[in-house]
Formats: C-alpha cells, structure tokens, sequence
C-alpha cells in the first residue's frame, strides 16, 4: 500500500509537470481585421472578419478545447473543437479564425462575428482562465488590422501595449518582417574574438561543477559521519577514536605488491610463452555464439618478448 | 562482339581505376596509416582500426549514381550514416560509457571536478583560434569541440553546428585522443617541478553504494537544470551510470557496456571514416582543423596542469594535488589518466596517480557535455 502511494504520487507529480509542458499559456491573440471587404479570403471564398492567434513558445501547443469569445460574462462563446489536428498549432506559427458567426462552417469559423464586439478574449481550457484579451477598435477602416507590433510580443492584459495598426494585413503571416542574421551571425558580430562566449560558457561549465562538488562534499560528509556512529557503535568505542574512512595499510600494501609483482618481467605471466593461465568464460548460450557454428576462433595478438 | 566491347567499356567506367584521382590515393593512405597506427603501437585500436577501413571503403572512386556512396541518399552506407548526420550515435556511445564509468574517485574526492572543468579552456583556446582563422562561429564552435578530447561529443556537436566539417573534425579529435601520450607528458613536464612530481596524494576514502547511486541521479538533475540543450549526451552518461550502480540492472549494465557499445563503435568509426571521401575532405579547412585541434590539446593540458598548481596554493600541506593529474581533465578516458600515471612513476616508482587521475578524467567527460551544450545553445 506504501509503494502504491508513493507510485501514485510520482505519476502524479508526472503528469502535473508534463500537462504544464505544453502550455496553452503561451497562445497570443495577434492581429484581428473587423471589416474585410478586399482581404484575405475563407475556404468558402467569403471575406469575413478574423482573429490571428500565434504559438509563441517553442514547442508545439493544442489548442483543442480552449474558448474564444466576444464576451467577458461568457468566456465559453466559442469552443475550440477538439479531434481536428490543425488545432495543434506547431511552434512559432500562426492560426486564423473566421468571426463569422458560422460555427458550423468548420472547426475555424466562431460563433460571434466582431461588428458589434467590445473585445476578443482567449481562454484556457479551463474557462475561467483569460490567457490573452484585446479591445477591438471599431475605427480602423476597411482592411485595416489591428495587431502586435512584433509576434507575441505585448501586453495580455486588454491595455493593448505593444498593438498597433498595422501598415498591411498579414493573416497566417509574421506581422513584422524577421530580418535577423542567423544565431552564429550574431555571435560573431558581437564576438569576434571569442573571448565572451569563453568566459560565459567557462563560467556555467564551472558553475555546474562546482555545485556538484558541494553537494557530493555534504553528502560525502554525512555519509563518513554516518559511517563513523555506525562502526563506533559496533565496537562500542567512542566516535572520535575510530578510523572510518580509512583504508588499514594492509590493503595498500597487498594492492602494490600485486602491481609490483606485474610490473617485474619475471612475474608477468599473462602474455608469456608456454604458460597456461586459465581464465574463467561466462558466455550465455545463443546459436550466434554457439561453437558449432564458429568456423575459426578469431585471431588474438600475441606479443613475443 | 561490338555488343561486347561496348559492355565492357562501360564496366571499365565503372571501376574505381577508370574514376581514379590523385586524392583518392593521399586518403587511402591515410586510412592505411589509421590501421598500421593502431595495430603496431595499439593507439585507440577500437577507434583507428574503424575509421581507417572506413577511410578506405569512402575513397574507392566510385562512378556518381551506383548509389553506393556515404553521401548518396538511399545507399546502405548512407542509412547508417544517419546515425552521424543525425547524431543519435555519440548518446549511445555515452551512454555504454556511462555504464562502464566509475566515478568513485571523483565521489570520494570532488575537488577533483575542478580540474575537469579547468582543461575545458581547451574548447574555447580553440574557438578563439578558429575566428581569428576565418571560421564562421558556428563552425569555430564544432572546431573548437575537438579540444573536449572527447569524440562522441565532438560529432555530436559538428553534425548539428558544422556538417560539412563533421569528417575532418571526428578525425582530427580522435587522432589527437589516440595521440594523447605523445602530446601531454612534454607539457606537464615542462609546467611542474621536479618537487610538484614528487607530491603523493592521500589515498581516497571508501564511497558508499549510497554515494554511487546518488551521483548519476543528482549529477544529470543538476547538469541537465543548467544546460538543457546538452540533455542527450548528459542524459546517456548519467542513465548508463545509474544502471550500473543501481545493482539491480545488470543485464542492462552489461548489454550497454558490452554489445550495444561495441556495435555503435563498429557504426560510428566506419561511418565517419567513410564520410572523409577525398574531395571533402582534402581541403584547406581540414589541415586547418588539424592544426586547430593539436592546438586545443596543448591548451587543455596547460590550463589543467596549471589549475592544479594554481588550486594548490589554497591547500594544506598534506592535501595538495600532484599536477601530474591535471593533464587528465582532458576527457580522453582513460588515456589521459594512464598517462598522468606513467609519468608520475618516471619520477618515482611508488607513486602511482592512476586512481586519482581518474577523477579529473571522467569530470571531464562531464564537463565537455555540459560546453557542448553552451555552444549548442549559443550557437545552435
């Protein structure tokens, strides 16, 4: 019943870390048009008003069973289906839905439109946890979008910070060009010498070995500790006087003797001639290892003195 | 008859004489050199014995389109050079490692750990070098890797920095591994007085079972927290030592240890040597890459020999570290410890460091994962 127990809690501390793994969380609202008369079109060659949202993390996130709505009464408006893999939204990418208050158009078209909405809000499976919100701006214009200035990047709280109108609509799209130079790029012109990125990564190998020197210094102390009560207490001696943690001289002297002994010429039996040493095979059966089936033995170096 | 002429002149197309290239040649002989190297004097024979024939099965001339060759998409030897491309070879290979490394010495004495992070300037002497050579940083990265001496991790890191390069620089690291006698025991001579040499260090204490199984689980917990990105390699290592240390995974232990090892030995040396076919290989950038990676050795040994004499002046008489050992925080296990060893009984016969040089040696094995993964993450 113990082990049950403990089983139990190590699954679920599991599953807490691993549901916590793929975040939901990091789902942002990032562009929305609310009058679509000349834009991006749905697969029923409508224009309609949508919603971009952007997988900001760096690991693929479901979206399925999540809720989207115009309402801050109700949160659930809008169930995100689940059992369609294109709520899966891989990272870094981009996903539109329709506001077209056709639902059953599919799993991307809601259940509100945005003509008369006061703000978008996306919440967590749970439906009470608001993840992103957003007011909609009702004065943009015709194919004019409303939305972040870089992907992701903003406030999720409705202030709105880091949104702005947008100088073209870029639906599935990064709402800013990434015109960045590559990673190594980057490090060279920051670094051409190298000189930082030693110091920086010198600094973290260091540190990771230094934390575990302390660790294994406490537990080597505790441990030496523990031993010393353990064989004071089998001796009936007092702590201080035993010699725990030491290994008596005999067995240094047994361990050089015997290297001693191999290393002189005249004692090193194992590759010499006409000496038999028998050593010990444990070998499983297998029809792949069976002698019957070896055509040779493999040859092994001899050396010759 | 013309029928039969016609045939035979394509045969003749075929062969690898009719596609011959003076290049070819200057590789198979290399490869040659790897098998003649690792027979006659036993230097890293489980490595250089692989690599050579691989050398040689990637150098026959071969006529573009028999989809035999290692760069071939389809071709058997290319199937298994997946294993490099995509680097799921060095983690088995670490995690064999891990399941036949005692870390005693290092439980029993951390201070040791130190000297295995010092010898990691290695990496960076060399990504410094390879800028200044015109390397991109990616690339100065997968270089500078060979000055981990650890050869797993070196095409690990390559095939996700520097592919292209991935060839010259598992040759150059495991040459310079094999090397490792010929390389340090001059340097740590030259940085240690005569007294330094003399220094007989205490014996370890007994590590408890309790230790041994602690240490593979704080240590991946505690590495794997900081570096994420080197989670594979330290994950291997660590897995492979828990198995062996947990006392209740034997078969386990030993298939990791023994056969899986040895088969992604087999794989992996053939592969990469096949990778080095003459014409990405013999280029500029690979003699550059070997002169970078002698480099990197010099420099690790330096740094861990002058670590260690550096450590020493904040330590009690009676406690102080022979130098000899700092040479070991090279990752080249056990080499690197062997050679701590006989030259400590050059200078007296009683004085054997081959224990305690292990601690540094695997310390290294541990502190190269964790570099790989800072380049990994800066880099990658």
């Amino acid at each position: 019943m113990k082990h049950l127990k403990l089983f139990l809690a190590v699954v679920g501390l599991t599953l807490c870390f691993t549901a916590g793994a793929q975040s939901q969380d990091a789902m942002r609202l990032n562009e929305y048009l609310v009058i679509n008369t000349d834009d991006f079109q749905d697969d029923f060659g409508q224009q309609n008003a949508w919603i971009e949202l952007f997988n900001s993390s760096y690991g693929t996130v479901d979206i399925a069973g999540c809720f989207l709505s115009d309402d801050p009464d109700n949160l659930k408006k809008y169930a995100i289906p689940g059992g369609d893999v294109l709520t899966k939204i891989k990272p870094r990418q981009h996903v539109i839905f329709w506001a077209d208050n056709q639902p059953y158009r599919g799993t991307f078209h809601v259940s509100f439109d945005l003509a008369g909405a006061k703000e978008i809000i996306f919440t967590k499976g749970d439906g009470k946890t608001i993840i992103d919100r957003i007011p909609v701006k009702h004065d943009l214009g015709e194919n004019v979008s409303f939305g972040r200035a870089e992907d992701g990047i903003g406030s999720v709280d409705g202030s709105g910070e880091g949104w702005n109108v947008q100088p073209r609509t870029s639906p599935s799209t990064n709402n800013a060009l990434i015109d960045k130079a590559a990673k190594p790029d980057r490090m060279k012109a920051i670094d051409p010498y190298g000189w930082i990125l030693a110091l920086t990564a010198m600094s973290v190998v260091f540190l990771a070995l230094i934390l575990l020197y302390f660790i294994f210094k406490a537990i080597g102390n505790a441990n030496i500790k523990a031993g010393k009560k353990r064989s004071a207490a089998a001796a009936g001696t007092d702590v201080k006087a035993s010699a725990y943690g030491e290994t008596p001289g005999e067995v240094y002297a047994a361990i050089a003797m015997a290297m001693h002994l191999y290393q002189q010429d005249d004692e090193g039996h194992d590759e010499e001639s006409f000496v038999v040493t028998l050593h010990h095979t444990d070998r499983t059966y297998s029809p792949w290892s069976s002698k019957i089936y070896t055509l040779r033995q493999t040859p092994s170096l001899n050396k010759r003195r | 008859m013309e029928h039969i002429i016609e045939n035979l002149r394509q045969f003749w197309q075929f062969t690898g004489f009719a596609n011959f290239e003076i290049g070819y040649l200057i590789m198979i002989i290399i490869g040659c050199l790897f098998i003649f190297l690792a027979i006659k004097f036993e230097w890293e024979p489980m490595l250089l014995v692989p690599i050579g024939f691989g050398i040689l099965i990637g150098n026959i001339p071969l006529f573009a389109g028999l989809n035999v060759g290692v760069y071939e998409e389809g071709s058997v030897l290319n199937i298994l050079y997946q294993g490099v491309q995509r680097g799921f070879y060095p983690p088995l290979i670490f995690l064999g490692i891990g399941a036949m490394t005692d870390f005693s010495a290092l439980i029993a004495n951390p201070k040791l750990l130190l000297i295995g992070a010092a010898a990691q300037f290695g990496i960076f002497g060399a990504y410094a070098i390879s800028l200044a050579l015109g390397f991109d940083a990616a690339q100065a990265g997968a270089i500078g890797i060979i000055g981990g001496a650890d050869g797993p991790t070196a095409i690990f890191l390559s095939s996700r920095l520097a592919p292209t390069l991935m060839g010259a620089i598992a040759v150059s690291a495991y040459s310079y591994m094999a090397l490792v006698p010929v390389i340090q025991p001059p340097i740590m001579r030259l940085l240690t007085t005569k007294k330094e040499r003399l220094i007989h260090m205490k014996p370890p204490r007994p590590v408890s079972p309790t230790e041994k199984k602690l240490f593979p689980i704080i240590g991946f917990l505690l590495t794997a927290f900081i570096v994420p990105s080197g989670i594979p390699l330290l994950g291997m290592l660590f897995f492979g030592n828990l198995l062996k240390e947990s006392g209740v995974t034997k078969r386990l232990a030993n298939t990791a240890s023994g056969p899986l090892v040895d088969i992604v030995t087999i794989l992996i040396g053939v592969t990469v040597g096949a990778s080095t076919q003459a014409s990405q290989f013999l280029r500029w950038e690979s003699v550059k890459i070997f002169i970078i990676g002698a480099c990197s050795f010099v420099i690790a040994t330096f740094a861990g020999v002058l670590f260690v004499k550096f450590f020493n002046l904040f330590l009690k008489e009676g406690n102080k570290i022979n130098p000899l050992i700092g040479n070991s925080g090279v990752s080249a296990v056990p080499d690197a410890a062997r050679v701590s060893n006989n030259v400590g009984l050059e200078y007296d016969p009683k004085n054997y460091l081959l224990m305690h040089a292990m601690g540094p040696n695997v310390a290294g094995v541990i502190g190269s994962a964790v570099a790989a993964g800072m380049l990994l993450g800066f880099l990658g």
